[in-house]
């Protein structure tokens, strides 16, 4: 990227921030980072004692990439980290998807299920309240999903790891479920139970009722199926008469991985966190890092575009392939094809590396 | 005031009400009393003292301040630590046969409050994480979710009340300038402690992989680690060649440390060659902090 590009990237970023609502909570409270065509943080430690002065900072100073801290800080601008005095920080997941240029339509989807799938888990497991989340897109190829709930605030980083790990389904191991209370006795997880261990018993029912034979032949008659059920009654493994029952639940309990979700818990874990500011522009895409109310059709391509339709003439640098932008669709163009296309498009070419402004290339 | 209550838990604002009631100050009593307190904390000695008077009862509580003053003063974290395990062991096994108000009473003190839910006995999901044990059954893949609560049992109540004493005990800001009781005595207690002192750890950063760096690191600033993570340790650092002697140096610096204990169970691990746990099993035993793909610890190569 030359000078020429840079400057019209950094112009259109800070004539959206004119208009664009930004707004975070406890800012006197946040360190900041920012960051530019090298790096996504080249600067740290900042701070702003209100949202009017991070919104003045956006549009005169214009950064590619800011982002603000998970953490809440009695000094956020002093260094070293000790001495900003740590007073917790909001829990964040962070959901991403790899690929190429541009996600694909059952990428989104997937991530955006996955999303879906993490806020009702959070709700029913973590008992968090809706309006203590925010959905946030991430600018890129995911979704952040910011708990501002007091009682997970305080937190440490490897307590954090323990709700990432439960998400993740990262090592579960359904044996654990079960203990041996003597020779004979075996106490195993109950139908009442909560968690994975409830569902490991849904999911030997289920099992019960389609495919008995998955755990053994013998199931297939009424009366042993029953005496199973009566195990899932009271924990009491031991009823049933096929004495290598945790073994053979095996397969059933490959199933318990189909709901977990993938979050990076790398940041989760991360108590200091920089995180990309809800509603700033992503300096990899251009794409707003909207805050969202709903997920629901949630398109990236189409509902986080911050720029104008207005035509920009561009120079394929390499292949580009149709897509789906602000509601229109882009035709594929060819290495070195040039074209006029939306400014948003053209901003997100630009910046992706694909496409130079064709001025540029017309004087080379 | 029950004084036999603020004797047994001496962290307590009670205990904290009695001192300052009575306006006890530091006697050489009391001091000695101290003393003996953090020495027997090293030795890994449980003291049950169930005082009758209340001079002594009084004695026996300020003798918890006056080791926090000293400690505070000394501001060593092995001894921190050390006098943090005994403190929050002695707690816990007087809890274990209290009464209901008493237990109620203290879990108001340390912040845990179980309650009832869809008639379970639970706790709040944040306070479990804080308080429980690294243990892979109190990890919470492996427990009773739901609502924002875990399921526990009044066993495992109590340890978490012990993991919060501890918490608290260990909490000692530095003290620059104590009164002359506390550092004259705090003097006498560095003479009397026992020389099974901790060994310094040299290991460079970036020969182990992240798991196995991290459990260094926790023995390196002298807090407890769980039962697995003290064995995948042990099974690591066998497995690398390391002398059994150089093992039991590193374990030296854990508080609870036991000589014997530490000794016999090193030379267990070996006897059986246990192999070293696959990244699969300690990432169920939550041990697994990296991503590094490497499939067993031992496989790990400098990056």
């Amino acid at each position: 990227m030359n000078e020429a590009e840079r400057a019209f990237v950094l112009k259109n970023f800070s004539e959206y921030y004119q208009k664009a609502e930004i707004s975070v909570p406890s800012i006197e409270q946040r360190e900041f980072g920012i960051g530019g065509f090298q790096k996504k943080i080249e600067a740290r430690h900042m701070g702003f004692p209100n949202n009017g002065a991070l919104k003045n900072y956006l549009i005169g100073n214009t950064p590619l990439y800011i982002s603000h801290s998970i953490a809440y800080y009695k000094y956020p601008e002093a260094t070293p980290m000790e001495n900003k005095e740590w007073g917790g920080g909001d829990l964040v997941f962070d959901l991403d998807m790899h690929a190429g240029m541009f996600m694909k339509k059952e990428e989104i989807e997937k991530v955006r299920n996955d999303a879906i799938s993490l806020i009702e888990q959070l709700q029913a497991d973590f008992g968090i309240k809706k309006e203590e989340m925010t959905v946030v897109f991430s600018g890129g190829r995911g979704f952040h999903i910011h708990v501002r709930s007091p009682e997970y605030r305080m937190l440490g980083g490897d307590e954090r790891r323990e709700i990432a790990d439960y998400l993740g389904g990262i090592g579960l191991d359904y044996r654990k479920f079960f203990g041996r209370i003597d020779r004979y006795k075996i106490a195993g997880p109950k139908r009442t139970d909560w968690g994975y261990r409830g569902r490991l018993c849904k999911l030997v029912e289920k099992t019960l009722q389609e495919r008995p034979q998955l755990i053994h032949g013998r199931l297939k008659k009424e009366e042993e199926a029953a005496k199973l059920r009566s195990c899932m009654e009271d924990g009491n493994w031991s009823k049933t008469t096929i004495s290598d029952i945790v073994e053979r639940l095996e397969e059933v309990a490959e199933g318990l991985k189909v709901d977990t979700i993938n979050v990076d818990a790398g940041v989760t874990i991360d108590t200091k966190r920089l995180i990309r500011v809800p509603n700033t522009l992503h300096g990899s895409t251009g794409l707003a890092a909207r805050t969202l109310k709903t997920l629901e059709g949630f398109n990236p391509y189409n509902d986080a575009v911050a720029f104008g339709d207005e035509p920009v003439k561009i120079k394929a640098v390499l292949d580009i392939p149709e897509q789906e932008f602000s509601n229109k669709t882009m035709e594929k163009m060819k290495k070195e094809e040039e074209k006029e296309v939306p400014k948003s498009y053209a901003i997100y070419l630009i910046l992706k590396g694909a496409a130079v402004i064709s001025s540029r290339a017309a004087y080379r | 005031m029950d004084l036999l209550f603020a004797c047994k838990y001496p962290f307590t604002s009670e205990a904290r009400q009695a001192i300052e009631e009575n306006n006890i100050e530091i006697s050489d009593f009391i001091a000695e009393k101290a003393v003996t307190r953090v020495v027997s904390a090293l030795r890994g000695e449980s003291v049950h003292a169930n005082p009758m008077h209340i001079s002594d009862q009084l004695a026996e509580i300020g003798s918890y301040g006056a080791a926090r003053m000293m400690l505070a003063f000394l501001h060593n974290k092995y001894l921190i630590n050390k006098f943090a395990v005994a403190e929050a062991k002695r707690a816990s096994s007087a809890m274990g046969r209290e009464n209901a108000e008493n237990l109620r009473k203290l879990q108001k003190e340390l912040g845990i409050f179980p309650s009832s839910f869809e008639g379970k006995t639970v706790v709040p999901l944040p306070t479990f994480l804080t308080f429980s044990p690294r243990a892979i059954d109190y990890r919470l893949i492996n427990r009773n979710v739901k609502g924002g609560f875990v399921e526990v049992n009044s066993r495992e109540i109590i340890r978490l009340m012990e993991e919060a004493v501890k918490t608290k005990a260990e909490k000692i800001s530095p003290l620059k300038d104590p009164p002359e009781s506390v550092r004259k005595y705090a003097a006498e207690l560095m003479k009397l402690v026992p020389k099974q002192v901790p060994i310094p750890m040299s290991f460079r950063e970036g020969d182990n992989p992240p798991c196995i760096e991290k459990l260094l690191e926790v023995a390196k600033s002298h807090q407890n680690l769980g039962h697995q993570g003290r064995w995948a340790l042990a099974v690591y650092l066998i497995n690398k060649g390391m002398a059994d002697e150089k093992i039991n140096q590193v374990y030296s610096n854990f508080p609870d440390y036991d000589e014997r204990i530490s000794k016999y169970q090193i030379k267990h691990a070996r006897d059986r060659g246990y192999k070293m746990p696959a990244c699969t099993m300690m990432m169920s035993y939550g041990l697994c902090v990296a991503d590094c793909r490497v499939g067993n610890p031992l496989r790990w190569k400098k990056r």
